[in-house]
């Protein structure tokens, strides 16, 4: 029993070849996170004294919001809402046909399927911030502008989400229809569009949450809404105004989130 | 009348559906259609209404030839012949109402049928055909919401909307409860006798073709083996067919049920 163990008995779960590998490219690894950090002058070093009185600082030139500045506020926001409620609703239709071109189970002719799914993918890729760059260019500052922008990023977004409902339907229903003598258009209105109009809905409101967060943002470039006088106040160091723009883009942002997903919890 | 003149079906990935299949099928005749799975029942009653497409031969629906339709050729063939499926393919989350009339498709211009602009007829049509199978109360229901046998009901009522000459009807009770299964061949039979439905059924229930059939036909790996009325055949008929012997499986039984039918 208390034999000397035997040497053909393994001594770990791996090879040592491969622990030795492993260990090097854990080292490669951490070495360029090191180096990455000094690259960029990043590290928990930078949390010092000066940066909590910098905190501090900011915190007082921020307090107390300036509410004088509300309406202001107010009124502007109110567009970003706007805007992203027509870009929402208008990306809602123009997505309908690009779904159902870009869903395998609908368009049976490859070529324009992949055309269709690679015409998505390539509207999903470009950053709004750069839509809205590149629009601002072509029609000038203001809302117009913004609202091309988050058509466009939107309808990326919608008609993914919503070709892959309709690839992943009960195509029974829809041979029923069709064996009833039902064109392609009945088929569509009359088995899918039940299927997926649930999805749809939900889908189409997630993506008004995105684009009034994303809308605060395109101000900044001059695509209009609130985004515009917040870089206009930060620039003329007037924090208490940015402030008043925070907390209430903030408290409107959050409501809409809440009626947003409120909604689509009941929805599905 | 339906004539399947040499008629063959080769599958894409080589499968041989129907092979060389000569058969007749006369208006009003309650045809079926038995075998074991994978026998090309399907494929025969598919080929009718060309949900799928024979590769050879031809087949002819008053006296012609469907191989050839296209567009709104095929879509006219297939108002004429009403399909009933194994998972009845209703539309879930429509109503009742909504998946009747979506019978009458075939009839109805693409606009008006998706503004629901349906006509006073068609409307009446739909109501009607739902009290022939007893499920009138369930108009507004979804159709979600209905047992297996009630929305079997509504797909019959669907078919019924289209006023077909000719009703396929692919295992109608393969996924219903005995008693149900009779109470749905029952309502299948009835508008074959009333309104002079042809009507082609697939089964594999023995007892039950023997039951409601005029004529059975019997397939085997493609081809039709057997080809005579009800009153000819009997289990030894059916072990011919199948080529093994007759299991319990092949019984649906519950023929005494005390449902209430038609």
């Amino acid at each position: 029993m208390n034999k000397p163990l035997n040497t053909n008995v393994p001594t770990g779960l791996v090879s040592g070849k491969a622990k030795l590998r492993m260990n090097l490219i854990m080292l490669v690894v951490l070495g360029l996170y090191i180096f990455s950090s000094v690259m960029t002058n990043s590290s928990v070093l930078r949390f010092n004294a000066e940066f909590f009185e910098n905190v501090w600082v900011m915190v007082v030139q921020l307090f107390p919001p300036n509410w004088a500045y509300a309406g202001v506020v107010w009124g502007k926001l109110m567009e970003t809402v706007k805007m992203a409620l027509i870009a929402t609703t208008i990306a809602g239709l123009l997505c309908i046909p690009f779904s159902l071109l870009a869903a395998n189970n609908i368009v049976h002719n490859k070529f324009l399927y992949n055309f269709t799914k690679m015409f998505l993918n390539i509207m999903r890729t470009i950053p709004e911030l750069i839509l809205a760059v590149v629009f601002v260019g072509l029609f000038g500052i203001g809302v117009f502008s913004g609202i091309l922008a988050l058509i466009i990023f939107s309808l990326g977004i919608l008609a993914k989400l919503i070709s892959e409902t309709i690839e992943a339907i009960d195509m029974n229903p829809l041979e029923a229809i069709r064996a009833s003598g039902g064109n392609t258009l009945q088929v569509i209105w009359y088995a899918v569009v039940p299927q997926v109009l649930p999805q749809f809905v939900s889908f189409t409101l997630y993506v008004f949450e995105i684009n009034v967060r994303a809308s605060v943002v395109l101000g900044f470039v001059g695509a209009g809404g609130i985004g515009l006088i917040l870089r206009q106040q930060i620039n003329f160091l007037s924090y208490q105004n940015v402030s008043t723009i925070i907390v209430i883009t903030f408290v409107v942002v959050v409501i809409i989130d809440y009626i947003s997903n409120k909604l689509r919890g009941r929805l599905v | 009348m339906i004539e399947f003149k040499d008629l063959s079906l080769v599958y894409p990935n080589g499968t041989q559906g129907l092979k060389n299949v000569n058969v007749k099928i006369n208006e009003g005749e309650f045809v079926v259609i038995v075998g074991l799975s994978g026998a090309g029942k399907s494929t025969f009653i598919r080929s009718i209404n060309r949900m799928v497409t024979p590769t050879h031969g031809e087949l002819l629906v008053d006296d012609e030839n469907i191989l050839k339709y296209k567009g709104n050729d095929l879509r006219k063939l297939r108002t004429k012949v009403g399909m009933i499926f194994q998972n009845y393919n209703l539309v879930k989350r429509s109503t009742v109402m909504k998946n009747v009339i979506s019978g009458r498709l075939g009839h109805t211009g693409t606009l008006r049928s998706i503004l629901n602009l349906y006509k006073k007829e068609d409307m009446a049509l739909a109501y009607e055909s739902l009290k022939r199978v007893n499920i009138e109360e369930k108009l507004y229901s979804r159709a979600d919401q209905l047992s297996g046998g009630q929305q079997q009901r509504v797909s019959i009522a669907r078919v019924l909307t289209q006023q077909p000459s000719v009703v396929l009807a692919d295992e109608p009770v393969a996924s219903l409860d005995p008693p149900t299964s009779h109470q749905v061949m029952k309502y299948l039979k009835k508008i074959n006798r009333e309104d002079n439905i042809t009507t082609i059924v697939n089964l594999h229930f023995i007892d039950m073709a023997m039951e409601y059939a005029d004529r059975i036909i019997g397939m085997r790996s493609g081809e039709i083996v057997f080809d005579g009325p009800a009153s000819e055949v009997n289990e030894k008929t059916f072990e011919e067919i199948y080529g093994r012997p007759i299991k319990e499986d092949d019984i649906r039984g519950g023929k005494d049920d005390n449902e209430q039918t038609p």
